[in-house]
C-alpha cells in the first residue's frame, strides 16, 4: 500500500515535467530526426529522400568547416574555461579579502546577453574605431595590430574569444561552491603534514571535486556544441562559413536557405556529438573514480 | 499528514503546469512589438470584428517607423469598429526568419511587406500568395495603373502572375564629400586611375577613400551589381538570370578581380567585415573618416544635415576594360512591396477587411509619408521636391536622364542563391577566395 502511495506521489511530481519535456524536447527531437530523411523547403510538400541528406552532408565542405570550428571551440573552451575557472576559484577560496565582490564581478559577464557581448566585441575589434588595436599600440604591441574579423587567420579565434571569456565566471562560481564543500579538516590535516597550496590543490582538492569538474566539462562541451549567438551577431558565421559553428550552419541552412531537411540532419549530428562527448566524459570519470 | 500535504502540493503543481501548457498552446502573437488595442470599442463589439494580422519590418529603429506608425494609428482608428488589426514588427533579418518560419508552420500573416524575386519564389510555388490583380479588381481606390508599370517586375513569378504590390523603388548612389576633396585639392575620380590617385592621397592623410564593406553581403552585393553593369552584355546577362541564366560569367569574374584590386589598393577600409553593413559603412562617411561611400536612400534618414550639404552624388568611376559609360547608368529597381495571404483574402469573412488594409498600404497618404524617410515610391504620388531631404533632392537631380539598370539581388532565382552571393562577397572582400571561386560558388547554388 505504502509503495503504491509512493509511486503515486512520484508520478504526480514527475507528470508536469514529463509533459513539458516530452512536448518541447522529445517530440521535436523525433520530428527533427524524421525531417532529416526528407527534403523540405518549409513551404511545399516534404519528400522522403532516405539517407541522402546524410550522404550530402558528409560530402559538404562547409559542413566539415563548421564541424572543425565547433571542435576547436569545444577544445579551447575546455582547455581555457575549466583550468582558468578552477585556478581563479582556488585563489578566491584561499581567503582572498572581498571574495564575494570578486565572485560577483567574475560572474557578471555570464548574465549579460551574448548578443550584447557580441556587439561589444565587434566594435572592440573594429580596425577604424575599435579599442583593441589602440590598446595594443598604447602598450607597445603595435606590431600585433590586426584586422581581427577580416583576417582569415584570426577571424575564428576572434569570434571564439568573447564566448570563452564570457562563461569563465560560470565555472569560477561552480568551483567556488565545490571548494567550499571540501571538508576543511582534510585540508588542515594536509597543511599540518607540510603540504603546500599547490600540493593541496593537486592531491586533495581536485580529486575531491572531480564530479564538479566533470559536470563543468559537460557544461562547457555541450555549451560549445550549441554555440550560436556570438558568431551570428559578430559575423553571421561568415565570411562564408569561416566563423560559423554547427548551430549557425544549421540555422543558415534551415532558415536562410530554407532547406529544413538538411538543417534537421545537421541538428541530428549535433545531438549525436553531444551524446558522444557526454558518454566519453562519463566513461573517463568512472575510470578515474575506480 | 505530511504525505497528504505533499500530495496536495504535487497535485496543485501539476494542475498549474498543465494549465500553463494549455495557455502556451493557445493562439497568441509572439512578436517584439504587437499592437492590438482597438480604442474604446467594447468587448462585445470586438467579437464582431474581423481580425487581421499585418506584418512589416518597419518597426521601431527602422528609418520608416516614424513615418509609417502615425499613419497606421490613424488608419487603425478609422476602422476600429470593424477591424481588429494586429501589427507585428521585427528588425529586417529577424523579419525574414519570422516569415520563413511562419510559412513553414502555416501561419503566414494576412498582409505583409516582403521582398519579391527569389525571396518569394517558394511561397508562390506553394500557392500561398494572392495574384494582386485580384486585389486591384476589388479595390475601389487603388488600381494597377497607379503604379510605375516596370515596378511590378520584381513581383512577377515564373507563372507570369504578379504576387506583390510594389511599394519602394530605389537608386544606388555614390556620395562624395566635397569638402574633403577640396581640402586635398582633388577632383572627383572619373576613371579607375583617377580613383587610385585619389586613394593614394586620401590614404596618406588617414582618410578612407571609399567606405565600402561586406557583412552578410551588405552593401557589397549592390556595389557588385553597380560595377557589373559597366561591362558589355551585363544587362542581358542579368535579365537572363531568373530563367536559368548563368551567374558565372566573364563579367562577374572581372568585377570580382576589380573589387579585390580596389581592396589591395586600400580604397576600402582595411576591415571590411566590421565596417560592412549599411550602418557602419555610412557611419565612416558621416564621421568624415571616409571621402566617398556607396549607399541607398533607405539610409538617408541617418545622414546629418551638414553632411547632406557637403555631399555630392557622383558617377561611379569607370572601371578597367568596361565599355558602358558609368555616367549614363544608375542602379534603380523595385526593392520592396506588400504580399497578400491568398487563403485569408479568399476567406469571405476577412475579404473586405483585407481589401481595406491593402488599400491603406497602397494609399497615397502612406506613400507620401514614407517618401519623407528617403523612399522612392513605386506608386505615382505627387511629392513636392522641396519637401524632400536635401540628399534626396541631389539624388533625384542626379537620376535625371539616367538609364536604370538592375541588380543581381532582384534577379537571382532563389533565396539560397541570394544568400550564397551575399556570404561569398564577404569572403571575396577579405581575399579569402578568388573571384573565380566566388562566381562558381554562387553558380553552384543556382544550379542546385
Amino acid at each position: 500500500m505504502k509503495s503504491r502511495r509512493t509511486a503515486f506521489t512520484i508520478f504526480v511530481f514527475l507528470f508536469p515535467v514529463f509533459i513539458i519535456y516530452t512536448l518541447f524536447m522529445i517530440i521535436p527531437l523525433i520530428q527533427t530526426f524524421v525531417y532529416s530523411f526528407t527534403q523540405w523547403n518549409g513551404v511545399t510538400e516534404t519528400t522522403f529522400t532516405g539517407i541522402s541528406n546524410y550522404v550530402k552532408l558528409l560530402q559538404d565542405k562547409d559542413y566539415w568547416t563548421t564541424f572543425m570550428n565547433t571542435l576547436k571551440l569545444v577544445g579551447l573552451s575546455a582547455v581555457i574555461q575549466i583550468p582558468v575557472g578552477l585556478l581563479v576559484a582556488y585563489l578566491l577560496y584561499c581567503k582572498v579579502k572581498g571574495m564575494k565582490i570578486f565572485r560577483t564581478i567574475f560572474f557578471l559577464p555570464v548574465v549579460i546577453a551574448p548578443v550584447a557581448i557580441g556587439l561589444m566585441f565587434s566594435l572592440f575589434y573594429n580596425s577604424e574605431i575599435g579599442l583593441f588595436n589602440k590598446i595594443l599600440a598604447a602598450i607597445g604591441l603595435g606590431a600585433l595590430q590586426n584586422n581581427w574579423l577580416s583576417n582569415v587567420k584570426t577571424l575564428l579565434y576572434a569570434v571564439m574569444a568573447p564566448q570563452i571569456w564570457q562563461y569563465i565566471g560560470l565555472y569560477i562560481t561552480i568551483f567556488l561552491g565545490a571548494l567550499q564543500s571540501v571538508p576543511e579538516e582534510i585540508i588542515e590535516g594536509a597543511e599540518i603534514d607540510g603540504a603546500n597550496k599547490l600540493q593541496i590543490l593537486h592531491r586533495i582538492i581536485i580529486p575531491e571535486i572531480r564530479n564538479f569538474i566533470v559536470i563543468s566539462l559537460i557544461l562547457s562541451v555541450t555549451g560549445s556544441l550549441k554555440s550560436f549567438d556570438h558568431s551570428w551577431i559578430m559575423t553571421k558565421g561568415g565570411p562564408g562559413v569561416r566563423s560559423a559553428y554547427l548551430g549557425v550552419y544549421m540555422y543558415k541552412t534551415s532558415f536562410v536557405n530554407s532547406d529544413f531537411g538538411k538543417g534537421s540532419t545537421i541538428t541530428v549530428t549535433i545531438v549525436l556529438l553531444s551524446l558522444l562527448f557526454t558518454i566519453l566524459l562519463n566513461i573517463i570519470n568512472n575510470k578515474y573514480s575506480d | 499528514m505530511k504525505n497528504k500535504t505533499l500530495k496536495i502540493l504535487a497535485l496543485g503543481m501539476s494542475i498549474v503546469m498543465t494549465m500553463g501548457l494549455t495557455a502556451c498552446g493557445a493562439t497568441a502573437p509572439s512578436t517584439d512589438q504587437t499592437d492590438t488595442s482597438t480604442g474604446k470599442a467594447s468587448s462585445a463589439a470586438k467579437n464582431d470584428k474581423v481580425s487581421i494580422v499585418l506584418a512589416t519590418n518597419w518597426g521601431e529603429g527602422d528609418a520608416k517607423y516614424d513615418y509609417f506608425y502615425p499613419e497606421f494609428e490613424k488608419f487603425k482608428e478609422s476602422v476600429a469598429d470593424t477591424i481588429d488589426i494586429t501589427l507585428e514588427t521585427y528588425t529586417t533579418e529577424d523579419y525574414k526568419t519570422k516569415i520563413k518560419t511562419q510559412t513553414a508552420s502555416g501561419s503566414l500573416p494576412d498582409v505583409f511587406t516582403y521582398w519579391g524575386g527569389g525571396m518569394m519564389a517558394d511561397m508562390c510555388d506553394a500557392g500561398l500568395l494572392l495574384n494582386v490583380d485580384d486585389y486591384f479588381k476589388d479595390s475601389q481606390t487603388v488600381k494597377r495603373e497607379d503604379f510605375e508599370p516596370g515596378s511590378f517586375e520584381f513581383y512577377v513569378a515564373g507563372d507570369g502572375n504578379t504576387y506583390g504590390i510594389p511599394i519602394e523603388s530605389t537608386r544606388g548612389i555614390l556620395m562624395a564629400n566635397s569638402e574633403l576633396f577640396k581640402k586635398y585639392n582633388l577632383e572627383y575620380p572619373k576613371t579607375y586611375d583617377d580613383l587610385l590617385a585619389c586613394a593614394k592621397v586620401f590614404n596618406e592623410n588617414g582618410i578612407i577613400p571609399m567606405s565600402m564593406g561586406s557583412n552578410g553581403g551588405s552593401p557589397s552585393e549592390f556595389f557588385f551589381s553597380e560595377l557589373y553593369n559597366q561591362y558589355a552584355g551585363a544587362e542581358e546577362e542579368l535579365e537572363a538570370l531568373p530563367a536559368g541564366g548563368a551567374f558565372n560569367t566573364a563579367n562577374a569574374v572581372k568585377v570580382g578581380e576589380v573589387i579585390q584590386d580596389m581592396k589591395n589598393h586600400q580604397i576600402f577600409p582595411e576591415d571590411t567585415v566590421t565596417n560592412g553593413g549599411y550602418g557602419p559603412c555610412l557611419q565612416l562617411y558621416t564621421d568624415q573618416k571616409a571621402a566617398m561611400t556607396y549607399t541607398y536612400p533607405w539610409m538617408f534618414e541617418s545622414i546629418p544635415e551638414n553632411i547632406q550639404e557637403m555631399s555630392d552624388v557622383i558617377p561611379m568611376p569607370q572601371m578597367p576594360d568596361s565599355t558602358v559609360d558609368s555616367s549614363t547608368i544608375e542602379t534603380g529597381f523595385t526593392v520592396y512591396g506588400c504580399l497578400i495571404n491568398k487563403a485569408s483574402y479568399e476567406d469571405p469573412a476577412k475579404h473586405d477587411a483585407m481589401v481595406k488594409v491593402c488599400d491603406f498600404i497602397a494609399s497615397d497618404e502612406l506613400n507620401s509619408s514614407l517618401v519623407k524617410s528617403g523612399m522612392i515610391p513605386c506608386k505615382n504620388v505627387e511629392v513636392p521636391y522641396k519637401d524632400q531631404k536635401l540628399i534626396m533632392q541631389k539624388t533625384l537631380d542626379y537620376s535625371e536622364g539616367k538609364d536604370l539598370v538592375q541588380v543581381h539581388y532582384t534577379k537571382l532565382p532563389s533565396a539560397s542563391a541570394i544568400s550564397e552571393m551575399e556570404s561569398g562577397l564577404d569572403e571575396l572582400f577579405i581575399n579569402a577566395i578568388t573571384p573565380q571561386e566566388y562566381v562558381d560558388k554562387v553558380q553552384e547554388s543556382i544550379t542546385k
